[in-house]
């Protein structure tokens, strides 16, 4: 089989879900001796981008999402051990969690999901996390991104506080501001000066990506 | 000076220049849906300008409406700013709504010698209901019902507990205005016609959940919308009526029932006090549908209880043509003979789908294959071309969509709202019996509690999977527990302290922070 057909059926088996045929495929490319970066990138992502569309089109909801990136990680576990040793890469950070007060983290946990998927390197910090520990971790491991979610009305002022602290701290410019959940709206965000909001989890990581300019 | 001229209530009024068109219409009290309390998020609150201009429109608010809605020069009233003079044409009040009343009442040990009348209330976040007691005998010798005006601060708990974080102490005393002006309104009504004096009630009893139970005391609700969710208190409440604002004489009290949670209040215990679910035998499984899917599992001799997120889709709301329960709202669907029939409110010609309609439509469309059992709908092109589905089948640039009728549609995401809603419940559901240790085969009874759940079919409620398949025949409903149960605590010392037992006895957990729950969550999401 030559390289991209294979690249092709491992897409289309993590679009399938099917996590089996996902590592029997991946051991294939292993012996072929690809390189496992490549892999990864050229196969096992661009499957799970498939899949990011079709959660956008409605065709897959979270379940889908979900079984579908754990068919991506098995991929992922196979090949890690094989990647060469590299210099530090281009990884998009994401600091990531639930704004203080709301312990509700689905959403929060599928947009980690997507974003990983992405190739990002994400740091999550959970749920219930308070407005300086969001700050703290993003200088810490000088993220690009600070998402913030919430499920509920009565905690999006954390959010607004956030941004507040960044500016105080003579800091905003240095970290881009997402937002999402149920009850967030792109007014609120723009109420609050975050720097975007998205729908859902598939268009959060589009966005993260036009925001970094990458494909 | 811009004056705003409304066709539909005939009033004219004045407001500034630049002024948000919610804001006159609260103030001035003319009626606009307001869900989510002006926060840009539910797309309710339409206005029609019919004549004149306002601030231009957002591309969020223009994403919000239909083309033909734009055209014919609806706005949404939180996004928009009276610049100039304009006609306007605002919504019709909902008080159409049919309120639930009736419910069953158990035996129980009235106390001696009461005289004058009482008022039990169940004080729900959407529709306050009431009884005028005599309390010598029991008598109810009135009854009312109507929607809960603190609506005008929000649909839901969260968002009125939002209004009360942002406006502060003036927010709290608003709320509680709102809700005690409505219900001495009530009890006026209702003295009125049983030829009853005001002076002559001495008591009143109020089942409601934990946030509305705080709100009409005045009591500070915040704490119960940021994690961990604690009330101020839990126990009953003692008041006298004139320090809550309630009318009726001097020395008249006022008894709130106690609460188990933040999110498992009075109302609910109420359903489980008048259910007996302490003492019966039964494998029973008590549940109050909702926005917060409230339930209570007696099993294996202990009393288990959680709240589960469902979210407002089950009451129309996020429902592209979502609609309450009013004239013009499809209620029942039926898919029978490769045909679709559907029951409409008022046989008026449909407008949109209520809460039962929503479940019932999505029920047969998963029944026929219109839906994978993923919940994604079924392509045309995988169909046959003289299937009897293809007519109904939309696809077009915004998705697939089922059209039920003219101008009302179930979308993909309506179904995905949907599969939320149930994924909530069922997931509560499954892990309530899975605390109590009990299987779904020995579940004896599901019992259906209040306003919403009584119009919601037991086949639709299995058919859409927010109940396990195997429940459905062991469904029951028992109407308005939470005011049955406020009508037995005004009557009874000995109930009141049962309750307050009660209260203690049953053991909440919170269903978001169990082991698993997000893989249970997604397996319950299937239909």
């Amino acid at each position: 089989m030559d390289k991209n057909e294979l690249y092709g059926k491992i897409a289309d088996a993590v679009v399938e879900m099917e996590d089996e045929e996902v590592v029997e495929l991946c051991q294939i490319a292993i012996d072929e001796g690809f390189d496992a970066a490549e892999v990864i990138k050229e196969a096992l992502i661009k499957g799970m981008d498939k899949v990011s569309e079709l959660y956008e089109t409605g065709e897959y909801f979270l379940p889908e999402v979900l079984t579908a990136s754990f068919a991506l990680n098995e991929g992922v576990d196979l090949l890690k051990p094989h990647m060469k040793q590299e210099t530090t890469s281009e990884k998009v950070k994401v600091v990531i969690g639930v704004v203080e007060g709301d312990t509700h983290d689905i959403g929060k946990n599928l947009v980690k999901i997507m974003c990983e998927s992405a190739g990002f390197e994400v740091h999550d910090l959970g749920r219930d996390v308070p407005i300086d520990e969001f700050i703290r971790v993003a200088k810490e491991v000088d993220a690009d991104f600070i998402c913030m979610s919430t499920l509920m009305t009565t905690t999006m002022a954390g959010m607004k506080l956030l941004i507040e602290k960044l500016k105080e701290e003579g800091i905003r410019d240095k970290f881009m501001v997402m937002i999402g959940g149920g009850p967030i709206s792109q007014k609120f965000c723009d109420e609050i000066g975050a720097d975007a909001y998205t729908t859902d989890a598939a268009a959060a990581v589009r966005k993260m990506k036009e925001l970094k300019g990458i494909a | 000076m811009p004056i705003i001229q409304d066709l539909t209530t005939g009033k004219k009024v004045e407001c500034k220049t630049g002024e948000l068109l919610l804001a006159v219409l609260q103030r001035e009290k003319i009626y606009v849906n307001n869900a989510c309390n002006g926060k840009g998020t539910c797309g309710k609150c339409k206005v029609t300008i019919v004549n004149g201009e306002a601030s231009s429109m957002s591309e969020h608010e223009a994403g919000m409406l239909t083309t033909e809605e734009i055209n014919s020069g609806v706005r949404l009233a939180c996004m928009t700013e009276v610049t100039a003079d304009i006609t306007v044409k605002t919504q019709n009040d909902t008080t159409a709504m049919k309120v639930l009343s009736a419910g069953y009442i158990p035996e129980f040990d009235k106390d001696e010698g009461l005289t004058g009348y009482g008022i039990a209330i169940d004080i729900g976040t959407t529709t306050v209901a009431l009884s005028l007691v005599r309390l010598s005998d029991g008598e109810i010798v009135g009854k009312a019902a109507g929607m809960n005006s603190q609506r005008a601060f929000g649909q839901d708990v969260l968002t009125r507990i939002t209004y009360e974080m942002e406006a502060g102490e003036q927010g709290i005393t608003d709320l509680q205005k709102a809700v005690v002006d409505s219900t001495n309104q009530a009890v006026r009504t209702m003295c009125a016609e049983a030829k009853v004096e005001i002076s002559e009630i001495v008591a009143y009893s109020i089942a409601g959940n934990c946030t509305m139970t705080h709100m009409v005391l005045g009591v500070d609700a915040r704490s119960i919308g940021v994690a961990p969710y604690k009330p101020a208190f839990l126990e009953a409440q003692t008041r006298k009526a004139s320090e809550v604002g309630l009318v009726g004489a001097a020395d008249a009290t006022v008894y709130c029932l106690a609460q188990v949670s933040g999110y498992i209040g009075g109302d609910i215990l109420a359903g489980a006090y008048v259910c007996d679910l302490k003492h019966q035998k039964k494998n029973c499984l008590f549940l109050d549908i909702g926005t917060n899917g409230e339930m209570v599992l007696a099993g294996n001799g202990r009393l288990v209880s959680c709240s589960c997120a469902a979210g407002p889709a089950l009451e129309g709301m996020n429902i592209t043509s979502g609609m309450p329960a009013l004239p013009g709202a499809i209620e029942s669907v039926e898919m029978k003979d490769e045909k679709v029939s559907f029951g409409c409110i008022g046989e008026e010609a449909p407008k949109g789908i209520c809460g039962s309609g929503i479940l019932e439509v999505v029920a047969e469309l998963i029944r026929t294959g219109f839906v994978k059992p993923t919940g994604a709908f079924v392509k045309k092109k995988k169909l046959s071309e003289d299937d009897w589905r293809q007519q109904y089948l939309i696809e077009d640039e915004n998705g697939s969509a089922f059209l039920l009728a003219p101008g009302v549609m179930v979308t993909q995401k309506d179904v995905r709202q949907v599969q939320l809603a149930k994924g909530a419940i069922l997931s509560g559901f499954l892990s309530l019996l899975k605390q109590a240790q009990v299987t779904v085969e020995d579940l004896d009874e599901v019992i259906i509690a209040g306003q919403f759940g009584s119009h919601l079919s037991a086949q639709a409620l299995a058919g859409t999977g927010i109940i396990p398949k195997e429940a459905e025949d062991k469904v029951r409903y028992v109407g308005n527990t939470s005011k049955t149960g406020a009508y037995m605590a005004l009557l009874s010392h000995r109930v009141r302290k049962e309750m307050e037992q009660l209260a203690e006895d049953i053991n909440y957990f919170e269903l978001a922070e169990s082991e698993g729950y997000e893989q249970l969550f997604m397996e319950c999401m299937r239909f």
